[in-house]
């Protein structure tokens, strides 16, 4: 065993570690040090460090037979002596209620591989930590459906798999255009309950991310390509560009929301109760299309070249007000 | 001495104990810990480890040493430290594992799954990775923690609210059930003030969520769900309808996810004819103009001429 060493993370967070690594071993001798630092979410130095110390703790007054065994070898984990450690501590009410919550909101994501499992997982939860930690919870939470289910999302995680091109239609909230382009799907994964693939794309020869539920045809061009080591968990949603324009706006309390909903990158509040902002725009399009949701709400600061593109998208949009007679009785 | 070492050390000798231990008797036992200092110290010391031990979760009580209740004692209760037996699938603990990892960077979660993992299936568990998530992706809401507590507590909470037409009011509301949907948290409750059961997004709520009073319980029969109306401003009562016309770019997606939807026909410019509820205010005009020219409002009149006033608006 390696000697123990000094300093590093919090003594509390070390021992709430160790009271479950602990049972988890007399349960399964000989688990691997590396299944254990990826279940426990620890790093190998201080998982050694921590079974060094517990190799020197056990009951007071530590006679023979007393003091906890710990034995490592070929990389494998075995502890006997430790039969009051063989159950974990109980889940708190936090971690509890934390769990729980975190189960039902993944059961509710559309495309989550095991949602049944889930589900039955919380209501044992429940059923088992009953009152006392749960309280009258158990029940009071619910899944309303209503995410978005992305159609294609099987065709793209089976590309994903076997490194397969794909040919797809893609409806890009930016410019607000349908367009065809052949993608690499390199990693599909979540983000606030939507589904994103990361892919090198060929039209425009760069890495991209795609929201899966505007892919609205997705098809294997029967090509194969060389993974780039694209990564899409842990990466912001949004990706700083060379051709990002700095739009700035003036929020009112109507429109506020919007420093919330997209990345924006500097606020300031303003003696007349506004907010401004300045977030970062690649294409124009979208932004006036928020602009003229907003109406009266926002005030466009720069560029110039967005209230054009406003009166563009305002007089398109009147077009259609102005050209067609709300005759729905022509429906076909 | 570690700390860790010493820690562990009391962990066992309290939950081993038959009789609470008083601190002297603590100190005897573990003299390494507790008797390499003067008294007074190393009372100090115990009172913090004594702290870390409940901080962690570990429920140190403290009881009468005799039947005369001289002298007080410590001890932790077998039946209350062990974690019950919870009769769980590897299928399910692994499915909790990948849920607990499913975002943010809360640890909570985490640290209540790996209890549970001891009863998994070691084989079973090695092929489970959680799902790849952004790390964008919020952790738990502190306020949607606090509202489950007064839920399970039966208690009121008290908040401020931005309404999505962006009105800031405070609430005091009967926390009845969380709803997710899509992906967003809901709190449904009795709105005290309105008398009405109404739904919250957690994301529209204003800095904290404080627990108010006990709260009334909810009406025989009730469902959250029920209450969350996905309509495409947010939550609300549907009361009213409109007629929407979508370009093929957009139809395919615009109302997806969203209830109470009926597809009218095509239109002989290929546009798309929907039905949809709408709750009162202007929040349908708003949602309609964020396709821009994608979509076109077609009934109810006096909705269309909100909309053709506006855009006029921008363009006088």
């Amino acid at each position: 065993l390696p000697e123990p060493r000094p300093g590093g993370t919090k003594a509390s967070e070390r021992l709430r570690r160790l009271l479950v690594i602990v049972p988890y071993l007399v349960r399964h001798p000989g688990t691997e040090l590396d299944e254990l630092c990826r279940l426990f979410g620890v790093d190998e130095a201080e998982l050694l460090d921590d079974l060094g110390r517990l190799f020197l703790s056990g009951l007071p007054p530590y006679g023979p037979g007393d003091l906890i065994g710990v034995d490592i070898e070929d990389g494998r984990v075995w502890i006997d002596m430790a039969d009051y450690f063989s159950r974990p501590l109980r889940i708190t009410r936090p971690e509890a209620l934390a769990l729980y919550l975190r189960g039902t909101a993944l059961a509710d994501t559309p495309g989550v591989a095991g949602s049944s499992a889930l589900a039955t997982a919380a209501r044992k939860l429940g059923d088992a930590l009953g009152r006392e930690t749960l309280g009258e919870l158990a029940g009071h939470v619910e899944t309303a459906g209503g995410g978005r289910p992305a159609g294609s999302l099987d065709v793209i995680r089976h590309a994903v798999e076997r490194h397969e091109r794909l040919r797809i239609a893609y409806y890009a909230q930016s410019s607000a255009e349908t367009t065809e382009r052949d993608i690499d799907p390199e990693e599909v994964f979540l983000a606030v309950g939507r589904w994103y693939v990361v892919a090198w794309d060929h039209r425009s020869d760069e890495e991209r991310l795609f929201r899966a539920d505007r892919i609205r045809s997705a098809v294997a061009t029967g090509e194969r390509f060389e993974p780039r080591g694209l990564r899409g968990a842990g990466r912001p949603l949004y990706t700083p560009s060379e051709r990002d324009v700095d739009v700035r706006l003036r929020l009112g309390p109507d429109a506020r929301w919007v420093a919330e909903y997209y990345a924006v990158d500097e606020t300031r509040e303003l003696d007349d109760g506004r907010l401004e902002v300045r977030l970062p725009a690649a294409r124009l399009e979208w932004v006036a299309r928020v602009l003229l949701r907003l109406g009266k709400e926002v005030e466009v600061v720069e560029p110039e070249s967005l209230t054009d593109r406003l009166v563009d998208v305002a007089n398109r949009t009147r077009r259609r007000y102005v050209d067609s007679s709300p005759d729905i009785l022509s429906v076909g | 001495m570690h700390p860790l070492e010493r820690l562990v050390n009391l962990v066992a000798l309290l939950l081993e104990s038959t009789r609470p231990l008083t601190f002297d008797q603590i100190r005897e036992a573990m003299p390494e810990a507790y008797a390499q200092q003067e008294v007074a110290s190393a009372k100090r010391m115990f009172e913090r480890d004594k702290d870390i031990l409940r901080d962690v979760g570990v429920p140190v009580e403290v009881a009468a040493t005799d039947a005369w209740d001289v002298e007080q004692g410590y001890t932790i209760s077998k039946e209350r430290y062990y974690l019950p037996e919870i009769d769980l699938t590897p299928e399910e603990i692994s499915a909790l594992f990948v849920a607990a990892h499913a975002g943010g960077e809360d640890a909570t979660a985490e640290q209540g799954v790996r209890k549970l993992l001891y009863g998994a299936d070691g084989a079973f568990l090695a092929r489970t990775s959680p799902p790849p998530v952004a790390s964008e992706s919020r952790g738990l809401d502190a306020r949607l923690l606090a509202a489950a507590e007064a839920i399970g507590d039966r208690a009121g909470v008290r908040f401020t609210y931005r309404t999505s037409r962006g009105a800031r009011s405070e609430r005091l509301v009967d926390a009845y059930g969380l709803v997710v949907r899509g992906g967003q948290w809901y709190l449904v409750g009795l709105d005290r003030e309105r008398g009405e059961i109404r739904s919250f997004r957690f994301s529209r709520m204003v800095g904290e969520l404080e627990r108010a009073d006990a709260a009334t319980p909810p009406p025989d029969g009730f469902r959250a769900a029920d209450h969350v109306v996905a309509a495409p401003w947010g939550p609300g009562d549907a009361r009213e309808h409109a007629v929407v016309a979508f370009s093929p770019d957009v139809a395919w997606w615009a109302t997806s996810g969203l209830d109470g939807v009926e597809a009218l026909g095509t239109r002989e410019d290929g546009w798309h004819v929907m039905r949809l509820p709408t709750a009162p205010g202007d929040g349908i005009v708003s949602w309609v103009l964020s396709f821009g020219p994608d979509a076109e409002l077609l009934e109810p009149d006096t909705l269309r001429a909100d909309i053709v006033r506006r855009l006029e608006a921008v363009l006088a």
